[in-house]
């Protein structure tokens, strides 16, 4: 409430008075955070793509012809690939959260609390207009401890089965079947999260730019932040030592 | 059209006989057996042909050319079909592939005969039984013409991908000294399709899923659509046409059996009998070994997909009384399945309805939240922080918009 004078103004005013003013931009995403997320985002569409492919029925995969089998060759190799690849990405993160200072940061910021409950409860309230205001978030909402959770939850599955399922010969049959359906129906899940959850939430939500390149720069404005990350923003401007770590002031 | 037929070939013989009478023996010169029978006199018509009592279309016109190129080229028409001595002909018996066909076979020097191939065949779970048969509906079963057409040499397929002239060049070699070409080429050509599989992975289920996926008729036989095949990894495979993908054959005719001796899965001669799973697995030999490794835990596992038959013992199908065909498929169910792949059915079929509420569930709740969030963010544009009352409801989109 207490920065209606500023956002009646709106962003053309802001962006007017833009040579006049030093524009800040807050660090949600550092390199090495933004390294294994665009690792993730190229294994996990690889993954998608190759792995959906066994489900094409058979009248659409006949305008392959004889390039078919070439195709399914390469269609394992880069699943398998990118799943390793994934697995190891998987291995270096879990040593990211434990062995840096930045990691252990991530892995403190993003332990769900009672807080989590609290503003989802109050979102929704906000949603139904029961509420004026959205609640005040930390520096991961409610929705990105979910999806981050998901994902720890649904990696591990994934790469579980998979590995389970490339050494097929190992096991039973039985234990062999149950991986195939885990491995199925979580890509179902994983494929439809990610759409409906996460683009929109980066993407395609009122706001939002569908441009967004907060992945490739890491960074966000300061209008944007103050809004979606009351509650961090409130925390970093009232201390020195993390505003050294989130605040920029050169532009993206 | 009976009547018609009957005056039509009547009409065809006569019209043959004026004008072919006293022209002797038709032979074409070009290396084919000379026609010492005569058949060709009428049969080389292509307009010979009636329709059978069935209603059936049956085409009785031989094109000599292509007929020489054919597997059966070098027999004579007598060889196989016995009788013939009466025109119209009247006498003629139903051919038997394991008749003795005059030519010598040459690793014995004894007439040739398919009877080694026919008599497995008989004993094999697609025959009739080794004294005759005495099994049910034996209509159904197949006969040696439902998978083998005569085949034919047209084109010389070598064995090292399909070079026409490659082959011209190999039997150029040949008929150095054995110099009569025609014979040469059959040789060469008999020899280079053998080497090759008759039919693609793909074909080879077309063919089997032709009788097999029929589930009235597998009823019959106590057994089920094999339809469940293609929820496997094996089928993915094949339908993206995968060298050496695993087809019912690979399986059911791994190296070393034929695919005339194919036994129930009881008999302990078939690959598939459970003392002899890893060995098929595996494949050890064959030209594609499939699973190297394989354990006899691996191996001992049901590779189909679940189908009617776990349905049913889990009590999930109830048969239809009316169904006679269904007797039989209960009767053998419970010997087909085990109760413990009872219990796997019934789990996968858990974790099936599990992940189906699950996503259903989730996703459900993800769009509710994103379309709230939507909603009310329209609502409110971006930034302003700007007081909203959800009172005035309708007109704040106007206003702030």
């Amino acid at each position: 409430m207490d920065n209606s004078i500023t956002a009646v103004s709106g962003r053309d005013v802001a962006r007017e008075a833009e040579a006049a003013v030093e524009k800040r931009f807050f660090v949600r995403l550092n390199t090495a955070e933004r390294v294994q997320h665009m690792t993730l985002v190229v294994c996990f569409v690889l993954l998608v793509v190759t792995g959906f492919m066994l489900k094409i029925p058979e009248n659409l995969v006949k305008p392959f012809g004889q390039a078919a089998e070439s195709v399914f060759y390469y269609r394992s190799l880069l699943h398998r690939t990118a799943g390793v690849v994934l697995i190891l990405l998987s291995f270096c993160h879990v040593g990211y959260l434990l062995l840096t200072s930045a990691g252990r940061r991530w892995l403190r910021d993003m332990i769900p609390g009672k807080k989590d409950l609290l503003d989802m409860r109050d979102n929704f309230l906000y949603f139904t207009g029961a509420r004026r205001e959205p609640p005040e978030f930390d520096r991961f909402t409610y929705q990105q401890k979910m999806e981050y959770g998901a994902l720890l939850m649904g990696n591990t599955l994934m790469s579980i089965t998979g590995v389970l399922l490339w050494t097929e010969y190992l096991w039973s049959k039985f234990l062999v079947d149950v991986a195939t359906v885990i491995h199925g129906m979580e890509a179902i899940l994983a494929c439809l999260a990610i759409i409906i959850w996460h683009m929109y939430e980066i993407h395609f939500r009122p706001g939002r730019s569908p441009l967004n390149q907060m992945w490739l720069t890491g960074l966000m404005d300061e209008e944007e932040f103050r809004e979606d990350h009351a509650l961090h923003y409130k925390k970093i401007m009232s201390d020195p030592e993390l505003k050294k770590i989130y605040l920029r002031k050169e532009a993206p | 059209m009976h009547l018609i037929t009957r005056n039509w070939i009547q009409v065809l013989l006569s019209a043959g006989i004026l004008l072919f009478c006293g022209a002797g023996t038709a032979s074409t010169g070009n290396g084919i057996m000379p026609d010492t029978e005569n058949c060709l006199l009428c049969h080389r018509y292509p307009a010979m042909g009636r329709f059978d009592k069935t209603g059936r279309k049956r085409i009785f016109y031989i094109a000599d050319e292509l007929f020489a190129r054919s597997v059966h080229g070098k027999l004579r028409c007598k060889n196989c079909h016995i009788g013939l001595d009466q025109i119209p002909h009247t006498n003629v018996r139903k051919v038997d592939c394991s008749t003795k066909c005059h030519i010598k076979e040459p690793s014995t020097g004894r007439e040739f005969s398919h009877i080694n191939m026919v008599r497995k065949y008989e004993a094999s779970v697609h025959g009739r039984g080794a004294a005759g048969g005495s099994k049910p509906f034996p209509e159904d079963l197949p006969t040696c013409k439902y998978c083998h057409s005569n085949r034919m040499y047209n084109s010389l397929d070598g064995l090292w991908g399909k070079s026409e002239a490659l082959s011209n060049e190999t039997l150029a070699r040949c008929v150095g000294c054995h110099t009569r070409k025609e014979w040469a080429r059959n040789f060469y050509s008999h020899f280079t399709h053998r080497m090759r599989r008759r039919r693609t992975q793909d074909e080879v289920v077309k063919l089997c899923t032709s009788c097999h996926e029929d589930q009235k008729k597998m009823a019959r036989h106590g057994l089920e659509s094999i339809s469940t095949y293609k929820d496997t990894f094996h089928w993915v495979q094949v339908k993206y046409g995968v060298r050496n993908a695993p087809d019912c054959l690979s399986c059911h005719v791994p190296v070393g059996y034929s695919t005339h001796d194919i036994r129930p899965r009881t008999d302990p001669v078939s690959p598939i009998h459970l003392s002899n799973r890893v060995r098929t697995c595996s494949n050890q030999g064959g030209v594609q070994v499939c699973h190297p490794g394989a354990t006899a835990q691996f191996a001992s596992g049901r590779v189909h997909a679940y189908g009617v038959k776990a349905q049913i013992l889990a009590g999930e199908k109830v048969p239809d009384e009316q169904e006679p065909e269904m007797s039989a498929v209960i009767k053998r169910a419970g010997m087909d399945i085990s109760e413990k792949e009872v219990f796997h059915y019934r789990v996968l079929k858990l974790l099936k309805l599990f992940y189906k509420l699950l996503i259903g569930g989730v996703i459900s709740f993800m769009l509710l939240h994103q379309s709230m969030h939507f909603l009310r963010s329209r609502r409110k544009p971006h930034g302003t922080g700007q007081a909203f009352s959800g009172k005035q409801g309708g007109n704040d989109q106007g206003r702030c918009g």
